[in-house]
């Protein structure tokens, strides 16, 4: 074409017009998915405040003239969600210490203290990332049931505790740690258990967050498990009581979806206000 | 072999007194965490591998008499299994591949505008802090029912007479299915792919930009191919989550319509605990296992030739 | 936690009755599960009494495992919608006679997952006190050791006899001579019709519906119906749903004479493949010629014959309290008898009461327990109200329940309640009926043909017939 007259300015005026136009476009689809996507959640949260009446009317429509706060009010009064937010919080924060504990525990002898078979000790303990504990539930419930811990809150936390990804997140952390800093401890006569948790932890304090999010999430999330070893309606997790008990006066939508709401709240509050952190944490444990 | 040489022999000197009290403190403080791990994985997985042999009952107590291979040869030729492990890695077909592109693209694109990505993570992410029960009912009895649900008022919408029963028709339900997963936990995708963007080095963009690369080539030719390792990361791990798919499909069709959606750990979880079969539902496991750590190791095996030949 | 310690676990004064041989044997155990458990509790006893003193008891006995108090009594039931309002109705009048217990009420998901949640409970040692079975269900409850045996003595004591109850329910009750329920009722599947649009399609006669007897008949009826509607005849749901398909297999089937699906308890297949057929092609007829609508679910089928898409609907009694609530003119009666090759049949069910077998054995408990069964009975004219023909003679003989219409239209269907076949895999909501209903939904919405729906029906029934049974 016009090369010989029209060489420097045009072509990065041309990139720079592709590069805005492109850049439209992203954001469009993207603001396009990220609505989408808020869809659901808001639609439930707009026909959970919307009275009985005007859903018989209308099912699907997002707008009330009337919003109420009923079907939350009824989940409350009659309903055993304050026994299922406890027992979620208790047994993932049990879950989360035990887990946090044990595992750094472990992945300071690996990592920071030289010892026999250290490295089969290591490789034995990684190749349990590769069983899933779905496959076990057999035989857990019947060890658990033979000791009598089914319908408590150590029948769900103590299975959940040998959390292998959490050692190898701590064994990765700690091997990052310069070495002088150990051996510092260790000549100032400093033991092991010392060191560990005066010198190695305060340090470590971003692969405890890393860990304590990503176990807490997945052990409040958990249903499977909770669902087989808790029977008891006031022992249930938030997930399990959810699903397993219903309404005795059958399925008001408008509570269906309160309680979906309410099931959703607590995460997604701490989510928002810790949205960096979690962020780095989940993408911190699943990556490295 | 190699570690204890090394430790022991080659470096006499490095402190010889912690050596020889770290003959113990090693083992020491791994064994709380090994008390765990032996008690509720390997115990149990040995348990898994006995029970099969036997005819084990929820029902009865004991371990049930001793069956031989009875148990093995039965799933070997239950239609059921083959039936539910065919479903799940349907299903883990129909996620992964979404979720994966899906995910790539989204963070690629979420990458450019630092301003706002915030509320991005957030859309994207939120779904996957809910309890699957929440997503369940959300879906279910809001997003997916037949007559009030908004998919079909939405289509209906759009001029579709007769919208599909999506969880009650046995050609729609998988689908629906797999649709609900990748809005559940396309998040947590998104979140690694945005991470392994983070290391990607700026100058590289620049380099690619004055080399006269538009946007789109140098997503593909430059920011796809360096991701490589977090593809096969996500992928990995996405492939393993979806074998082990149970919570919705459980709560929403409960592996109908006509059993079209049962995925494999469902069917351990009915025949080892509504039917009680603990003997036979401990061989499942076994399958349902080796299939996932067949999948896993041949996947991993691929990646790295790939990387080699590369 | 001191009582935990020495409390004697599952270490009853003799097996409980209804237990599986051997269930509490070894001697060893108790002691062994109360160390255990005594050290876990130990471990939590001060982190417990320290920081959740506040929280209640329920949350310490999340630590320790403890048993609920003497004077709570436990209760689960499936029941939502109608049902369950009138439950919660029932249990008030408990409460109002006995305010010194307290009641706690729980309802489950009804089918697999509400019986999977009951014996994996007492399986755990923390069943429900009172629980609600389908008669359907309880020789397999029974046999697998779950349920307590019910004390004839103790029974009379609360003024259960057996001559206040339905004979046919009464003996469903039992299993090998004994009784394991207390049975509240008999609810059939029955057919619902808009007085209305069978008013016009010129059906009744002396407002009752006449002539719809026999497979030509009823289509006929239907079709009668389908020209007022202009949309469908009758309705039934088929959308997930595959326990209603059973239903209204198994009430046809048992029409043609067939013989049971299945016999002794469930090991040997007995399926009279012609009868099955023949049934299918029934159901096939009313889907093909667009007499019933395929694609309906439980809430859809119910709407079609309350918004007038419909003028009869196929349906269990429960489901009165939905149509009642429309305020549309309808009336009930027994499911039409379409083959007379038998005596006249419908599938039907029964609740009956039921003590999960406890931990330990404890006649006080069983004694409050039964105290509830026979209050829940006294209220039995509420529980009819919903539908369900009550198995208390009391109620049942009573001019206040003749006087209920249209509930008192279809007593007569109980006679020919045809149950589920015994089997550890049937009952209410079970792998049986969910498989075969399956294939009744594949031979109504025409994705298989009759001949083969039925020939599948023989393979899921050989299928679960040949695992050996867990129990």
């Amino acid at each position: 074409m016009t090369g010989t007259t029209q060489t420097a300015a045009p072509a990065p005026r041309r990139r720079y017009d592709a590069e805005k136009l492109f850049n439209r476009v992203a954001l469009g689809v993207l603001v396009a998915f990220a609505l989408l996507w808020l869809v659901p959640l808001l639609f439930a949260t707009a026909i959970s405040i919307r009275p009985a009446d005007e859903i018989a009317v209308d099912p699907t429509s997002w707008f009330s003239s009337n919003p109420t706060l009923a079907a939350y009010e009824d989940l409350f009064d009659k309903g055993k969600l304050p026994y299922w937010y406890a027992n979620s919080f208790i047994v993932s924060l049990l879950t989360t210490v035990l887990t946090v504990g044990t595992a750094s525990l472990a992945a300071f002898g690996l990592s920071q203290v030289r010892f026999r078979l250290r490295r089969v000790a290591f490789l034995l303990l990684l190749a349990g990332i590769m069983v899933p504990m779905q496959v076990l539930m057999i035989p857990q419930f019947l060890a658990l049931q033979e000791v009598g811990l089914l319908n408590t809150y150590w029948g769900v936390v103590l299975p959940q505790v040998p959390n292998v990804v959490a050692v190898f997140v701590f064994k990765q952390f700690f091997d990052g740690i310069p070495r002088e800093l150990v051996e510092a401890a260790r000549a100032d006569g400093a033991g092991w258990l010392r060191t560990y948790w005066q010198i190695v932890m305060p340090v470590a304090r971003p692969a405890v967050s890393a860990v304590t999010i990503f176990v807490f999430v997945q052990v409040w999330n958990n249903f499977l498990w909770p669902l087989l070893v808790v029977t008891d309606p006031e022992m249930m997790t938030l997930p399990v009581g959810l699903n397993s008990v219903q309404d005795a006066f059958g399925i008001p939508y408008a509570q269906l979806m309160a309680s979906a709401v309410l099931g959703a709240v607590p995460l997604l509050v701490v989510f928002s206000l810790f949205q960096r952190r979690i962020v780095e944490g989940i993408a911190g444990t699943g990556l490295k | 072999m190699a570690s204890t040489l090394g430790t022991g022999a080659v470096t006499p000197d490095r402190r010889a007194a912690g050596a020889v009290r770290g003959r113990l403190t090693g083992p020491a403080l791994i064994a709380p965490f090994a008390l765990f791990y032996i008690v509720f994985l390997v115990g149990p997985l040995i348990y898994t591998f006995v029970a099969g042999f036997f005819n084990g009952s929820l029902l009865r107590d004991g371990f049930g008499s001793w069956v031989g291979l009875t148990n093995y040869a039965d799933v070997l030729g239950d239609a059921e299994f083959w039936r539910t492990l065919k479903h799940t890695l349907w299903f883990t077909v129909l996620t992964t591949v979404p979720l994966v592109l899906l995910a790539l693209l989204l963070a690629i694109l979420a990458d450019r505008f630092v301003r706002g990505r915030w509320f991005f993570r957030f859309a994207f992410f939120a779904p996957y802090v809910i309890p699957s029960a929440s997503v369940s009912l959300i879906f279910m009895w809001g997003v997916l029912a037949d007559q009030v649900g908004l998919a079909q008022d939405w289509l209906k919408a759009l001029g579709v007479d007769s919208p599909p029963s999506w969880l009650g028709d046995p050609s729609w339900a998988m689908w629906s299915m797999a649709g609900v997963t990748v809005w559940w936990t396309v998040g947590f995708n998104f979140v690694l792919y945005l991470a392994g963007l983070q290391e990607i080095p700026r100058d590289v963009h620049e380099a690619a930009a004055i080399d006269g690369a538009g946007p789109w080539q140098r997503i593909r030719h430059v920011v796809v191919p360096m991701l490589g390792r977090t593809t096969t990361l996500v992928t990995v791990l996405q492939i393993v989550a979806s074998l082990k798919v149970f919570d919705q499909i459980y709560m929403m069709t409960g592996g109908g319509p006509d059993g079209s959606t049962r995925p494999t750990l469902q069917y351990i979880v009915d025949t080892g605990f509504t039917d009680g079969r603990t003997g036979y539902a401990s061989v499942v496991s076994l399958f349902l296992f080796l299939v996932i750590l067949l999948i896993s190791l041949v996947w991993f095996f691929l990646v790295r030739r790939a990387e080699k030949e590369s | 936690m001191l009582r935990r310690l020495t409390s004697p676990g599952r270490a009853a004064p003799g097996p409980a009755p209804g237990t599986a041989p051997g269930a509490p044997g070894d001697p060893a155990a108790p002691s062994r599960r109360a160390l255990l458990r005594g050290g876990a509790g130990l471990a939590a006893g001060a982190a417990a009494t320290a920081a959740l003193s506040g929280c209640g008891s329920t949350i310490a006995q999340g630590f320790t495992g403890g048993e609920p108090p003497a004077d709570r009594l436990n209760f689960w039931n499936p029941f939502t919608g109608g049902d369950g309002a009138r439950m919660v109705a029932m249990q008030q009048e408990y409460e109002k006679a006995h305010p010194e217990n307290s009641l706690r009420a729980t309802t489950f998901v009804w089918g697999n997952p509400y019986y999977t949640k009951l014996s994996l409970a007492t399986v755990g040692d923390r069943p429900p006190h009172v629980a609600v079975a389908h008669l359907s269900k309880l020789p397999v409850l029974a046999r697998a050791g779950l349920l307590t045996e019910l004390p004839g003595d103790a029974l009379a004591g609360q003024g259960m006899t057996p001559e206040k109850f339905d004979a046919k329910p009464w003996r469903k009750s039992h299993v090998d001579d004994r009784l394991y329920g207390v049975p509240l009722d008999t609810h059939p599947f029955v057919l619902y019709f808009r007085t209305d649009i069978a008013e016009q399609a010129g059906l009744l006669d002396g407002g009752e519906l006449a002539g719809i007897d026999g497979p030509d008949e009823f289509a006929a009826a239907l079709r009668a119906a389908k020209e007022v509607t202009g949309a469908f005849g009758g309705s039934v749901a088929s959308i997930k749903d595959s326990a209603t398909q059973f239903r209204l297999f198994l009430s046809f089937y048992t029409q043609l004479g067939g013989r049971p699906l299945v016999a002794d308890a469930g090991a040997t297949v007995t399926v009279d493949l012609d009868a099955a057929e023949e049934a299918l092609a029934y159901i096939r007829r009313l889907g093909e010629e667009k007499l019933i609508p395929t694609g309906a679910d439980g809430q859809a089928a119910i709407t079609m014959l309350t918004t007038g898409q419909a003028g009869f609907l196929m349906d269990g009694v429960w489901q009165i309290v939905a149509v009642l609530d429309s305020k549309v003119e309808f009336d009930m009666r027994p499911l039409p008898r379409i083959f007379s090759d038998a005596p006249y049949a419908c599938f039907a069910d029964s609740h009956a009461l039921v003590l999960p077998r406890q931990p330990k054995r404890d006649d006080a408990r069983v004694d409050l327990s039964l105290e509830f069964a026979a209050s829940l009975l006294d209220s039995s004219r509420l529980w009819a109200e919903g539908g369900h023909i009550p198995a208390w003679l009391p109620t049942q003989r009573s001019a206040a329940y003749r006087e209920l219409t249209p509930q008192s239209h279809y007593t007569e269907a109980a006679e020919g309640a045809a149950y589920d076949p015994v089997a550890w895999y049937g009952g209410a909501g079970s792998n049986l009926q969910i498989n075969v209903g399956d294939a009744v939904t594949a031979a109504l919405t025409g994705r298989s043909s009759p001949r083969a729906a039925a020939e599948r029906v023989r393979s899921e029934l050989r299928t679960l017939a040949d695992v050996e049974s867990p129990i």
